[in-house]
């Protein structure tokens, strides 16, 4: 701000925007820990059991009752202890964080799809459309936090366990959830759409006679990304909480299914005992919401033309 | 300035109209017979046509939803299906005050602590203290309230196995009890208000009234206790909506996992016994309680800030 002088040359040589969103050093580790999570989460469970002969696997495999080890503490064969019916700990934090970033996936899915098209339509057609889309955005924020996922995993909770067992609940929570996260994507697009639609390059795009569906997709949608982009990383944080807490209060992923928040939930009543139990997954997920929170400000600081630093 | 009330007045509506409707329609679009399933075993035609028509659901559903709400504004939250014939307001009146108790001590002990942190580490902007005052704000905004509980268990056993006094753990009913949980649930809260007030005063101090106010020789406690602090507590209203929001969510959490009779705990139990109306009452009380923070806010920000009446 005060050295703008000084600064214009600097302003017009140009930098991808990765350069500086890797100079921001939190955001530069939080990324490298995400991707290390992504990975282990994915490959972690088979990688592990083949350490084993394959007569032993099983022991591993997160499910499998070792009643001879119940609550064990860490050991040759499991690494991280068993947890209160003798299963793998480490194996069942793999399968939570995977769940976890699944469930991440699956909701900026729907957030972006519905968020990002209905905020770039209510802000570019404006009049009736506009009036739809704010209003129906309007109805889902006059809840407060997690209440209406929360109401509508209760409610649809059994039935999409009877009719698809596991999978069933892991959607409902992910839509759930992104009926919760959709209308904030569509106020922010909504706004930007609005500004970017009054410059004057749309203007001249219209005068050479470009289609509406050309000027959003091809004029428009490329200066919203960032947005969207933005937007959706720092939900991600809170969307990793929200479904923990989904499944700690019995609304979410069952036994024997694991996430984040059931294996706490699981294990807090006997947290004198084995404290263990509790603090592995507690860190796990409290590290990966500030991971996400720090790489989501990063790519704010990187991305935002409004904000660039020049440095 | 009425045209701001009416506008604010018609906002209302249509919030309590969004609550009310979609609270009802996931209701009514829960899957099964709720009469069917009350019925249990003992299945008498009469019976079942007397229960339908009991809770109106021989109703079609926008007579229904009018009944609701019409009810709603008589005081009347309806009819459990799992206690047939006792009102839902039996069941959760118990709730309301042990809800109301908490949120309160809680968003007073995290504006007490929030507050002065903000302006403390505003007033020390950039230097060691900020930075370390602000990052534990961070953590503890970002620590999710499940992972918080466990952590001022274990510092409650480490006190009890020391010989000091310790807190009860769980539960409810002396003035102990309350200690433990207001802490968890005040504690991202003083992050997230910390952070705001932090914010408000960069905001203010920036501003060409407060250079004139050292220029003239203002020694800088009554700058800023008279210009910077007067005037960055303005924005600080508006944190109350969504800190209420976020209140809720957490009682969900610590009610659940203190065990304390709140409105959080009563509708988890509802939604294990699927006892709709119980839910739909409970969600709606917990809306109510945001809209009301936000008119709140509304109206202290017109009382306090002249430029809004003008507006």
């Amino acid at each position: 701000m005060t050295d703008n002088a000084n600064s214009v040359e600097q302003t017009l040589t140009f930098r991808p925007w990765w350069i500086y969103f890797l100079r921001n050093r939190a955001a530069a580790v939080s990324v490298v820990f995400v991707l290390t999570s992504l990975f282990f989460a994915l490959v972690g469970p088979t990688f592990y059991q083949r350490l084993l002969p394959a007569e032993q696997r099983n022991l591993r495999n997160g499910v499998y009752q070792d009643y001879d080890v119940i609550n064990g503490t860490s050991s040759a064969m499991h690494w991280l202890g068993t947890d209160y019916l003798g299963r793998d700990t480490l194996t069942r934090l793999f399968v939570a964080v995977r769940v976890s970033l699944l469930v991440a996936l699956l909701v900026e899915t729907l957030n972006i799809g519905l968020g990002g098209i209905l905020g770039l339509l209510a802000g570019y057609f404006g009049g009736w459309v506009d009036m739809l889309i704010s209003r129906a955005a309007d109805m889902l924020f006059a809840f407060p936090g997690l209440l209406l996922a929360i109401l509508v995993s209760a409610v649809f909770g059994s039935t999409a366990r009877d009719l698809y067992g596991g999978t069933g609940r892991l959607l409902l929570v992910a839509t759930s959830l992104s009926l919760v996260s959709w209308p904030l994507m569509a106020r922010l697009v909504r706004s930007e759409t609005l500004s970017i639609k009054s410059r004057d390059f749309i203007l001249a795009t219209r005068g050479l006679g470009a289609s509406n569906f050309r000027i959003i997709v091809r004029h428009i949608l490329p200066n919203v990304t960032w947005l969207i982009i933005v937007a959706a990383t720092l939900d991600v944080a809170s969307v990793i909480v929200s479904e923990a807490t989904l499944s700690l209060l019995g609304l979410g992923i069952e036994e024997p299914g694991a996430s984040l928040g059931l294996m706490i939930f699981r294990a807090v009543s006997k947290l004198e005992r084995y404290p263990m139990q509790v603090f592995i997954p507690a860190v796990a997920i409290t590290t990966l919401v500030i991971a996400f929170s720090f790489v989501g400000d990063g790519l704010r600081d990187a991305l935002d033309p409004h904000s660039r630093r020049i440095s | 300035m009425w045209r701001t009330i009416l506008r604010r007045a018609l906002s209302l509506i249509f919030v309590l109209f969004s609550v009310t409707f979609l609270t009802f329609i996931v209701s009514y679009l829960a899957p099964g017979d709720p009469v069917r399933n009350m019925m249990g075993g003992r299945q008498d035609p009469v019976r079942y046509v007397f229960l339908r028509h009991l809770y109106g659901l021989d109703q079609p559903w926008f007579q229904q939803y009018a009944t609701f709400v019409l009810h709603l504004f008589q005081g009347n939250l309806g009819y459990s299906f799992k206690y047939p014939e006792r009102p839902v307001w039996d069941l959760i009146a118990t709730g309301v005050p042990v809800s109301l108790k908490l949120g309160l001590l809680a968003l007073t002990l995290s504006l007490l602590i929030g507050v002065p942190v903000g302006i403390f580490a505003a007033v020390h902007q950039s230097t060691w203290k900020d930075t370390s005052i602000m990052g534990a704000m961070l953590a503890l905004y970002s620590i999710p309230s499940f992972v918080m509980i466990p952590i001022v268990w274990v510092i409650d056993l480490a006190l009890y196995k020391a010989g000091l006094p310790y807190l009860p753990v769980a539960g409810w009913g002396t003035p102990l009890h309350v200690i433990l949980p207001v802490l968890v649930l005040a504690a991202a809260n003083v992050g997230f208000i910390a952070r705001i007030m932090r914010n408000s005063m960069l905001e203010v101090m920036r501003q060409d009234f407060i250079r004139t106010a050292r220029a003239k020789g203002l020694p800088e406690r009554l700058v800023l206790r008279r210009h910077v602090f007067r005037n960055a507590l303005l924005p600080l209203l508006t944190v109350l909506g969504p800190a209420t929001a976020f209140l809720i969510t957490g009682a969900f959490v610590v009610e659940n996992l203190f065990a304390i009779p709140g409105i959080g705990y009563l509708s988890i139990q509802a939604i294990g016994q699927r006892d709709y109306p119980v839910i739909q009452a409970t969600t709606i009380l917990l809306a109510l309680s945001v809209v009301l923070m936000n008119m709140i806010t509304d109206f202290g920000y017109t009382l306090a800030d002249p430029r809004v009446r003008i507006e």
